[in-house]
């Protein structure tokens, strides 16, 4: 297996950029990198300027916020609506099902789409494309009759979790990754006895990883930001999840606050944090995996 | 692919080589089959019928009516303008996603100093709920906003998002900004992948960082860009909440009408289920079709 | 194709043929709607209202209030938002079966659907159930009868389109603030161009121009119903708005869409409350609303050669309750209903939310509260001339095709106005049929 320290890596970028690390060329790519980024943060940095405004300012003006115009009233006014904390363990909740259900199922389906040859393969990797394909709008009204009447789970959260259990996306995402892994990498394995299961545990999940992460924070943001399907499956609001109290709270209760506009903002930055957290934490795991020399070409 | 004599026989080729993997996906399809089962197969039955819901128990006409859904689909004109302005945005979006994404996922790969506030930078607008960012455009958009101001005389007479030349376009490009953090991660992971030793062995054989971008990387996420071009595809031709939030349903004369918006009117406004599952059937089919020559393309060994 | 998706297309069309069986059935479930006998049952019941905080503030009290006298019929509460989400959770749970038996925030419009879908109960199947709103509501209360003759919904509150005007602008702009010049179409245009000109406002008035079906409601609807003298948008199958009252409300519209002074682009937000606007068009709904934030005045809508502002019709932007079929103690559901609506909880209802009642004399039966708050005195007197939305089939779709005229021929100004309006009108005769 390669690896590489630190100072070699180091030793390799001041080598393939002529001139050293501080080259014209580094340099220029830096800024239209931080430019770039600037365009892509400007709406979000501007909602969470309008988060903690006492008085809207929609002008361009709006972006360089007074200090004086600045208050935690909008998050205070949005609380007293919505209970932030309780709808945002509703949120943990659901995600976190989500989460369970995509990993603990939809990892075994994706190695087995990519790796494992049997029959009936092909039928159950377009039955998932199908599911990637149709909207939701399609399905909403015959799915909640089936969870409500069929399975009788109205007003509680597996209700809430099941049609989004396994992320159809983060399936074809680890199919599309074991498939880049050769077969050879396995063989040896398979050929010393090891069960199919410990191979998939030990060898193809840590060489994954990456795609892992990405799937993870994938799936996280579908039921993170639904708003839609939690509120059928209940109209109980200690069971609604912040998304939900959020669309809520726009579409009836929001122009009854002090700034209505400052406080959807401030509930959708309080939606927001932990989705970037979560981000933020993770993407550290975007490293070079060890694939190096295990595989020929 | 090199397949040796299966032990065990005639079962073993039956099932296949690796019959463990039936039990792998088993609860895949388990779930399947118990959630969306019926709900597609029922939206498949009703689109050849004058279908609509009702309450249990209740006695309702709901007449067969064959093919007459699809013909009435195929030759409604909003539905067509529909079809047309999810192809302009698929053809807007997905060249620029795959190459925006690539591009940006490289860049963000290297040892960059603030690399962490750079790839959170791009990766944010992904995360945020549609509802409160919409608000961001629409008055970056509009008659007297930031980019009109910025423009001048040179500004569009009537503005971008009621501009019947312009709306499909400015949503094809807000999407894409809001897209683009979930492909760059795609292909973030992707890129781990490529030993750094097909890099060194280039740079030594004197290769520019262009070359080096083309000849390695590009290749290298092969897969990946199948996986990209496929999602883009897909979730373009299910655009459904910019058209309704950033044109007020559908635009000034259905200019930024999408299918799913128009499914979303007729079935669950109108009450049209039947009408609606038919529009349903009629995308699925254009859309696996147009991923399956994706596919092709891409997945030429 | 592949041989997998041969496969998949078989074992699809199985699957389909299979659960396709299982509708059969379906008709046939006997499921939650029970028959005649549910008319007298009795027993805790459950209902929905908005999540308004001022109609949750009245359901609540109203809900504790029975509850302390019914312990064996308990009434629990959930609360839905008021809007367009709010058919689609209905129809849902209707093709569910478990909506809750009453709900307070049917809109009229959507009340031919859920009845086609079998989901709402005939209130005339209770013995004093006509009559009982009959003699609340009066006259107004034919308005919501469906094609059948029968009472689907009870109508419970209304918000009476006026126009609203922010008395500050008409006076920076050198208009009397308490007798605005805005009863005829002129008078309203010259207004609307001083109020842009010299208001510091970027519109005169800024209605919605969005496509949803429901927009007419509050921009065209409100001053079809004053200049026509009270006509719905069809009436008795035939569509009323290409006729020359219509025409004239659509020509005036067209105006200040081409003059520049109600802008073709949506306004994220209240643009009155915002004060970007300088009139809004909308109920007194919306005085919780601006409150303090601006300084207000209220007067009908205007017609085109003005009328006496007692009869001056508009729409009613009415809310009903409608009991639905999967309730099983309609007996406790229809004494809960009649309790709600009884006149001391319309009293309340009024207290609370400022929102009329559909009573057949507002001002008569609470004078306490207009002594106490004369500026809803008008939005009482406005009431009695209300126009409701026609109660007739597909009335969503209709309100669509008459939107989607409307919207190209007025806001966009791409068509003319009376092609596109007797286009829309064959359209809808066809739709109203039921067929």
């Amino acid at each position: 297996m390669a690896t590489s320290s630190a100072t070699e890596r180091t030793a390799q970028v001041d080598r393939t950029v002529p001139g050293g690390r501080m080259s014209w060329r580094r340099v220029l790519g830096l800024a239209v990198l931080a430019l770039g980024a600037v365009v892509f943060l400007f709406p979000f940095y501007y909602m969470i300027v309008g988060a903690f405004q006492r008085e809207p300012n929609p002008g361009i003006s709006g972006a360089f916020p007074n200090p004086a115009n600045l208050t935690l009233a909008n998050f205070g006014d949005i609380n007293a609506e919505i209970d932030l904390v309780r709808t945002l363990i509703n949120s943990g909740i659901f995600t976190g099902g989500v989460l369970l259900g995509t990993f603990a199922i939809g990892l075994l389906a994706g190695y087995a789409l990519a790796q494992l040859e049997f029959r009936g393969r092909g039928v159950v990797f377009n039955a998932m494309l199908l599911i990637l394909v149709l909207p939701f709008q399609l399905f909403m009204i015959p799915l909640y009759v089936v969870i409500v009447r069929t399975y009788g789970l109205a007003d509680n959260y597996l209700g809430m979790i099941l049609p989004f259990a396994v992320n159809a996306t983060a399936v074809f995402i680890f199919r599309q990754f074991f498939l880049q892994l050769p077969r050879e990498l396995f063989e040896s394995a398979r050929m010393d006895g090891a069960s199919e299961f410990k191979i998939l545990r030990s060898i193809a999940v840590p060489l994954a990883r990456p795609s892992i992460i990405t799937a993870l924070v994938v799936t996280f943001i579908g039921p993170w930001n639904e708003f839609l399907w939690p509120f059928l499956i209940t109209k109980q609001q200690d069971l609604q999840p912040l998304a939900v109290a959020l669309a809520n709270y726009i579409s009836t209760v929001a122009a009854r606050a002090a700034n209505p506009f400052g406080s959807i903002l401030a509930g959708a930055v309080v939606l927001a944090i932990p989705a970037v957290v979560v981000f933020v934490v993770f993407q550290r795991q975007f490293v070079e995996s060890n694939l190096g020399s295990g595989v020929k070409g | 692919m090199a397949v040796a004599a299966p032990p065990g026989g005639r079962m073993r080729r039956l099932l296949g080589r690796d019959p463990i993997g039936y039990a792998f996906v088993a609860p895949y399809a388990i779930f399947l089959v118990a959630l969306f089962g019926y709900p597609l197969a029922l939206s498949v039955y009703i689109s050849f019928f004058d279908f609509f819901f009702a309450a249990p128990g209740a006695q309702v006409a709901r007449p067969f009516v064959g093919l007459d859904n699809f013909a009435e689909i195929l030759g409604d004109p909003v539905f067509q303008r529909a079809i047309l302005n999810v192809a302009e945005f698929i053809v807007i979006n997905v060249p620029l996603t795959v190459v925006l994404s690539l591009v940006l996922a490289a860049a963000l790969n290297a040892r960059l100093p603030f690399r962490v506030f750079f790839r959170t930078s791009y990766y944010i607008p992904y995360v945020t709920a549609s509802v409160a960012v919409i608000g961001v455009w629409l008055w970056f958009f509009s008659r007297g906003g930031l980019l009109n101001d910025t423009l001048g005389p040179l500004a569009p007479d009537p503005s971008w998002l009621v501009n019947e030349f312009w709306a499909m376009p400015i949503i094809a490009l807000v999407v894409t900004w809001k897209q683009l953090g979930f492909y760059v991660l795609l292909y973030l992971a992707a890129l781990q992948n490529i030993p750094k030793e097909l890099y060194e062995a280039a740079e030594v054989d004197g290769a520019g960082p262009i070359r080096r971008f083309m000849a390695i990387t590009v290749p290298g996420v092969r897969p990946a860009t199948t996986l990209v071009v496929i999602l883009a595809t897909i979730i373009g031709a299910n655009l459904f909440t910019e058209p309704y939030l950033l044109t007020g349903g559908g635009g000034p004369n259905g200019a930024s009408m999408s299918p799913v918006l128009l499914m979303y009117r007729e079935g669950i406004e109108q009450g049209h289920a039947g009408y609606a599952a038919a529009m349903g059937v009629i995308l699925a089919f254009a859309v696996m079709t147009i991923s399956a020559i994706n596919r092709f393309v891409l997945e030429r060994e | 194709m592949s041989r997998a998706s041969i496969r998949f297309a078989s074992i699809a069309t199985i699957l389909m043929l299979v659960l396709s069986s299982c509708l059969g059935e379906d008709g046939q479930d006997g499921g939650a709607s029970a028959g005649d006998g549910a008319t007298a049952a009795t027993g805790p019941i459950r209902i929905w209202y908005s999540n308004n905080p001022e109609e949750v503030a009245w359901g609540e009290a109203v809900v504790a209030a029975w509850n302390a006298d019914h312990p064996d019929e308990e009434v629990t509460a959930e609360e839905i938002p008021a809007g367009e989400s709010s058919e689609e959770v209905i129809g849902a749970s209707i093709t569910a079966g478990n909506t809750p038996c009453l709900i307070f925030n049917t809109a009229p419009a959507a009340v031919p659907q859920f009845q086609q879908a079998g989901g709402l109960v005939a209130l005339d199947d209770f013995s004093d159930g006509a009559s009982y709103i009959q003699e609340r509501t009066g006259d107004r209360a034919e308005q919501y009868k469906f094609t059948d003759g029968k009472f689907y919904q009870m109508p419970w509150k209304t918000n009476p389109v006026m126009i609203f005007y922010n008395k500050e602008v008409f006076r920076t702009a050198g208009l009397d603030p308490e007798n605005p010049p805005l009863s005829t179409y002129d008078e309203f245009l010259s207004t609307a161009e001083t109020l842009v000109a010299e208001g510091g406002v970027e519109a005169a008035i800024w209605p919605s121009p969005d496509a949803q079906f429901f927009q007419p409601w509050f921009d065209f609807y409100p001053l079809f119903a004053a200049q026509s003298g009270g006509q719905q948008l069809v009436e008795d199958g035939e569509p009323q708005f290409n006729n020359e009252a219509g025409l004239a409300v659509a020509n005036f519209w067209r105006s200040l869409y081409d003059q520049g002074l109600t802008p073709n682009e949506a306004y994220n937000g209240d643009s009155f409350a915002d004060q970007q606007a300088a009139m809004a068009i909308v109920g007194p709904w919306a005085i919780a609303v601006y409150g303090d934030a601006v300084d207000w005045g209220a007067v009908p809508v205007p017609t085109q050669d003005g009328m006496d502002a007692s009869e001056v019709h508009t729409f009613s932007d009415e809310k009903s309750s409608a009991m639905y079929t999967a309730c099983e103690n309609r007996g406790t559901a229809w004494e809960f209903l009649k309790f709600a609506t009884s006149e001391e909880s319309d009293g309340q209802l009024l207290e609370l939310t400022g929102q009329m009642p559909m009573r057949a004399d507002v001002v008569a039966s609470f004078p306490d509260y207009f002594e106490a708050n004369p500026e809803y005195e008008a939005f009482a007197d406005q009431a009695s001339r209300t126009v409701e939305v026609p109660i007739v089939p597909n009335s969503i779709e209709m309100w669509q095709t008459f939107r989607t005229a409307y919207s190209e021929s007025v806001i966009f100004g791409t068509t003319p106005i009376e092609e596109a309006f007797n286009a829309a009108a064959d359209e809808i005769r066809t739709l109203v049929s039921g067929s």
